[in-house]
């Protein structure tokens, strides 16, 4: 337990300094203050400035986690920053559910179970760091921080882009979930879309005051209904073939 | 339906049908359509009394009680003329309480709307697509998930220019895409009628 209790400083520690310098250096989170649902909180005028201010605060408190001595006074700090973090994603959950929260970055995600869970587990972690005393690193221990650290990178939907998006896009090219299952059905959609460039269909369109009515296939046609005022609007649409003035009409 | 199937069928095959005709009922130009037509006698602005959108609350033989988004009611005839779209041409036992509605129609005097044609659920939705699982796009519209199921035999993907095709595994994970179909009535989720991609 002492051993996890003296990792987390740096954990949290790694996690501070991203986001203050994304908050006081990314001209992009700059410009999308705007939208986050901190402007909601204190107003867009006040946006950047408040940013600016949690940037300096995150770092401060990091500088403090990383450098010697270590003290409970800053794990305390720490599950602070985090547990006012839980409380503002609460709030812009709760008022504006469709912002970001601009915690770690520039994006354009809606604040979800992901963000809560990395604001949550951050928590957890700040008070754990309340019990931290100098210990000596193993490599356990190090694995251990690792876990956790990609635990919570995996949880920041400010990275999907470097690995979940490739990652999705390399399963769906393997897996081919939308590969053809009925190839011989011709959908409608196919058949309407040869129709609405027909010289047959432009010569009645205008006559028709309905959708299609009924559709049927027969000797290698499909044939399409449309109501036509008080008559019938009936078109012969070949099955095979690419051909719109192939396109047959009747008005009945 | 089969008998007048065939004589529809005959029509068209039999007589004189042609890819631009004038048929024995008169022209079919669009002159004719334009000549007959009324003026639109619509306000700019007011509402069309033609037209009707709302939620199925019940259905009485023929008529449905549709709940419009700006609580009105309206009372919609459905004929045997009258097309209804679900995903494509579906009979009227397919029309359900609860489903979203657009109509359209001849207003009668006694304030039901007579309906040539009916769309059930239709929804178009612009997003990107955040994962493909088996016949499933996850779409991603203004950060709200929703779940669209690919219908085999039904769902196209319309490429660019090119025809549409009931091949959709070009469709990639990020891209975004424009979709057509119909909502599954209080649900994030909606069947494809068609897929809409730039390139």
């Amino acid at each position: 337990m002492q051993g996890i209790a003296a990792l987390q400083p740096y954990v949290i520690a790694l996690f501070l300094v991203w986001a203050a310098l994304m908050k006081l250096f990314s001209r992009r989170m700059r410009a999308e203050a705007g939208r986050t649902a901190l402007a909601r909180l204190v107003g867009s005028a006040r946006a950047i400035p408040t940013l600016r201010l949690v940037g300096v605060v995150e770092l401060a408190v990091a500088a403090a986690l990383l450098l010697p001595p270590v003290s409970p006074e800053e794990g305390a700090a720490a599950a602070v920053l985090c547990t006012g973090f839980l409380a503002y994603l609460t709030y812009s959950y709760a008022t504006a559910p469709t912002s970001s929260c601009g915690c770690l970055g520039a994006h354009s995600h809606p604040v979800n179970w992901r963000a809560f869970a990395r604001a949550g587990l951050l928590c957890v972690a700040g008070i754990a760091a309340i019990w931290a005393r100098p210990y000596p690193l193993d490599p356990p221990l190090v694995a251990l921080g690792l876990v956790e650290v990609v635990a919570l990178l995996g949880l920041s939907a400010e990275l999907d882009r470097y690995w979940l998006r490739p990652l999705r896009q390399l399963l769906v090219r393997i897996r081919r979930p939308l590969a053809v299952r009925s190839p011989e059905e011709i959908p409608l959609e196919v058949s309407l879309h040869l129709l609405y460039r027909s010289p047959a269909y432009c010569s009645a369109s205008a006559q028709l005051t309905s959708d299609v009515q009924d559709v049927w296939d027969e000797d290698d046609l499909r044939f399409v209904v449309y109501g036509a005022r008080e008559r019938t609007a009936v078109f012969a649409i070949p099955l095979s073939g690419v051909d719109p003035s192939a396109v047959r009409v009747a008005l009945t | 339906m089969t008998s007048r199937r065939q004589m529809l069928k005959s029509a068209l095959l039999g007589g004189g049908a042609g890819v631009v005709a004038a048929t024995a009922l008169g022209s079919l130009g669009p002159e004719a359509a334009f000549a007959s037509a009324k003026a639109q006698e619509v306000e700019p602005g007011a509402p069309d009394p033609n037209f009707a959108e709302g939620r199925i609350r019940s259905i009485k033989d023929n008529t449905l009680l549709v709940l419009g988004s700006n609580m009105v009611f309206h009372n919609i005839r459905v004929v045997d003329g009258t097309s209804l779209w679900k995903l494509g041409p579906i009979p009227f036992d397919q029309a359900k309480p609860g489903d979203g509605l657009y109509a359209r129609g001849v207003r009668m005097p006694d304030g039901v709307l007579a309906a040539e044609a009916v769309w059930l659920n239709i929804v178009n939705i612009k997003g990107h697509i955040k994962n493909i699982t088996s016949d499933k796009l996850h779409l991603d519209h203004n950060g709200q998930e929703v779940l669209c199921h690919v219908v085999p035999g039904k769902s196209v993907a319309i490429h660019s220019e090119s025809p549409p095709s009931s091949d959709l595994s070009m469709l990639r994970v990020s891209q975004h895409v424009q979709i057509l179909g119909a909502w599954r009535p209080d649900t994030n989720e909606v069947d494809i009628a068609t897929v809409f991609s730039p390139h």
